[in-house]
């Protein structure tokens, strides 16, 4: 056989050997275990520790939010959505509490050509004046549900009763003072609401606390059923210490559950309108003051300058108590 | 044309495999004659005759194929998921690189054509305030808006992955469960599954110079939790689970909805069922 052909058939059965032994020495030994790739990459991937912890990592620790939050309205957002994932919590510190809750809420409650109809939306521009949303809402249970009293009284077995309220709050409801506030056509259910509280003890008044305490329940629902019927005399009052216009101002943050001018349809809150502004300030410094007690509105008031609440009692009291409707 | 298009394209596939499996099984006896070696290739897992499971401990990757659901109808744009999803998975933290977007899709009154964006448009990057933050820009607020909704998207994990075909060194490769995985110290960055993909759900990760993807948070559902942005939608638009147990919220979505795939036509089989979305999301 000439050399050169030899020579060939060498280079080529060398080159043959090479090929045939090469990949046994320099593939992983995984690489074909399952196919053509390198079977220990799986576990490897696999074995990566989770950033996400689930609410089940938290409630360790945070049972009292848990309760609230899984009895609420957020049950289907998980803590780590808002506090961030908790990998890491608590050894390295604490979790982020958000500050700009606006931005945050925003991000799902912002009404958006989009969203399904089942998401609740709000205006950004016109539902809270700017103010971060953890001042009305909770935010581990953020639905606002005031519990509308049942007011099943009669208004003229009421009106028998409402002769001793005269004295105070005038004789059809409308107050002939500054102090006491004006009770015709008040929404019935916080009449109610309130009298009970005040005959529970969890308001208290030196004056109206023996008195509601004197009412047997039904008279309860009889007087807030009465007052509730009246006419409001839509007559607004002219003097005031605040200023009206600043008073429209601070006023815009209340709409949503005063409603607008404070003629709110909400029966489980207090209308505004027309209402005695001296009542209003003192009903205001009380909430601030933590004398009377009401989450939402201590949050609301915590942010108050005297001078708000001037304003605010001057606004509300400028307004007419007629529904335009 | 398109009814039997699924079928020829499948019997096409069918052809081909068989044609290619003649040339190897040819190529390996021609070989095997020669030299008597061949490194063997189990087509299938089988359980390690010693009961150890794969590929953990805990998990065994023949008892599960795992399948994911969106139902669009339920998505409000909120982005949790492109959040959470960055966090749990490092992936490079800039607007314009995702293992799981979303599409907002508005047709407006009066015209014919939809207007397309996801949290990567420029306004919307420029809503969120910045590159690691994510947010829809409230831009068709007082527009007349005749139709817009949402679309999740992500790694379809298909059945027959275009990305696997052409990856040529093993570097990426559908597990047993049915999860499309990249194995980053065998990927040369040389960027064909990137293009292979009919979807779009692959990118280069500049930072680890390897493809990256969505993993379906495989080191989570190995370990019996949600991928982390199933875990945190806060509406259930995403569902996730077990197609081999028929009440996991997967079989349940495909049995209670009329579900469909993107580019079914593709023949890429995708493993992520849709509810609720238009005639534009592909």
């Amino acid at each position: 056989m000439p050399k050169h052909i030899v020579r060939l058939i060498t280079l080529i059965a060398a080159a043959l050997v090479v090929a045939l032994v090469a990949p046994h020495l320099l593939t992983v030994k995984s690489f074909y275990r399952f196919g053509h790739y390198r079977a220990n990459a799986v576990p490897e991937i696999a074995a990566r520790e989770p950033v996400y912890q689930t609410p089940r990592y938290c409630y360790g620790c945070h049972t009292a939010r848990r309760a609230q939050w899984s009895a609420g309205s957020h049950k289907t957002v998980i803590c780590e959505v808002c506090h961030g994932p908790a990998q890491g919590h608590p050894q390295n510190g604490k979790l982020p509490i958000p500050s700009d809750t606006v931005r945050l809420c925003t991000q799902c409650h912002e009404a958006m050509p989009g969203r399904p109809h089942t998401q609740p939306q709000i205006q950004v521009a016109e539902h809270s004046g700017g103010q971060q949303c953890t001042v009305c809402h909770n935010p581990h249970s953020p639905k606002i549900t005031a519990a509308v009293a049942k007011v099943s009284g009669d208004a003229a077995a009421g009106k028998q009763q409402a002769s001793a309220c005269a004295s105070c709050h005038g004789t059809e409801g409308i107050s002939p003072n500054d102090t006491w506030p004006n009770l015709a056509a008040q929404n019935p259910a916080y009449l109610a609401r309130i009298l009970a509280a005040y005959k529970s003890g969890d308001q208290t008044d030196p004056i109206m606390t023996p008195l509601a305490q004197a009412l047997s329940d039904s008279e309860v629902q009889n007087l807030a059923a009465y007052f509730g019927s009246l006419n409001c005399k839509a007559t607004p009052h002219g003097k005031a210490v605040g200023d009206v216009a600043a008073g429209a101002a601070v006023a815009k943050n209340c709409t949503v559950c005063h409603g607008e001018g404070g003629r709110g349809a909400n029966p489980a809150w207090p209308k505004l309108a027309a209402q005695k502004p001296g009542y209003l300030m003192n009903a205001l410094k009380a909430f601030r003051g933590g004398l009377r007690k009401d989450p939402m509105m201590a949050g609301v008031t915590r942010g108050l300058s005297d001078a708000d609440i001037a304003n605010l009692g001057a606004y509300y009291a400028a307004q007419t108590c007629q529904t335009t409707k | 044309m398109s009814k039997d298009s699924k079928p020829s394209l499948a019997a096409r596939r069918a052809f081909l495999a068989k044609l290619g499996g003649a040339a190897t099984c040819a190529g390996a006896a021609i070989g095997a004659a020669t030299l008597g070696v061949l490194p063997s290739v189990p087509a299938k897992a089988e359980p390690a005759a010693d009961g150890a499971t794969f590929p953990t401990k805990d998990y065994d990757w023949t008892k599960h194929q795992w399948g994911f659901g969106v139902d669009a109808t339920k998505c409000i744009g909120c982005l949790r998921c492109v959040e959470a999803c960055k966090n749990e998975n490092d992936v490079p933290r800039n607007a314009h690189q995702f293992r799981t977007w979303v599409e907002r899709y508005v047709h407006l009154e009066g015209d014919d054509e939809v207007h397309i964006d996801s949290q990567q448009d420029p306004v919307n990057i420029e809503a969120s305030g910045s590159e690691t933050t994510f947010r829809f820009a409230n831009r068709y607020k007082d527009a007349k808006v005749y139709k817009a909704f949402f679309v999740p998207k992500l790694c379809n994990h298909c059945t027959h992955p275009s990305c696997v075909q052409v990856c040529p060194t093993g570097a990426t490769f559908r597990t047993e469960d049915g999860v499309v995985l990249v194995d980053e110290t065998y990927c040369i960055g040389c960027r064909y599954c990137v293009q292979a993909c009919p979807y779009g759900a692959r990118f280069f990760n500049e930072e680890k110079h390897v493809a990256d993807k969505c993993t379906w948070c495989y080191h989570r559902i190995t370990k019996g939790l949600q991928p982390a942005c199933v875990e945190v939608c806060p509406v259930g638009a995403r569902m996730f689970g077990d197609r081999r147990d028929k009440n996991s919220p997967i079989s349940l979505f495909i049995r209670n909805n009329r579900v469909q795939v993107l580019k079914a036509e593709m023949g890429n089989a995708p493993n992520v069922y849709y509810v609720g979305i238009d005639k534009e999301v592909n």
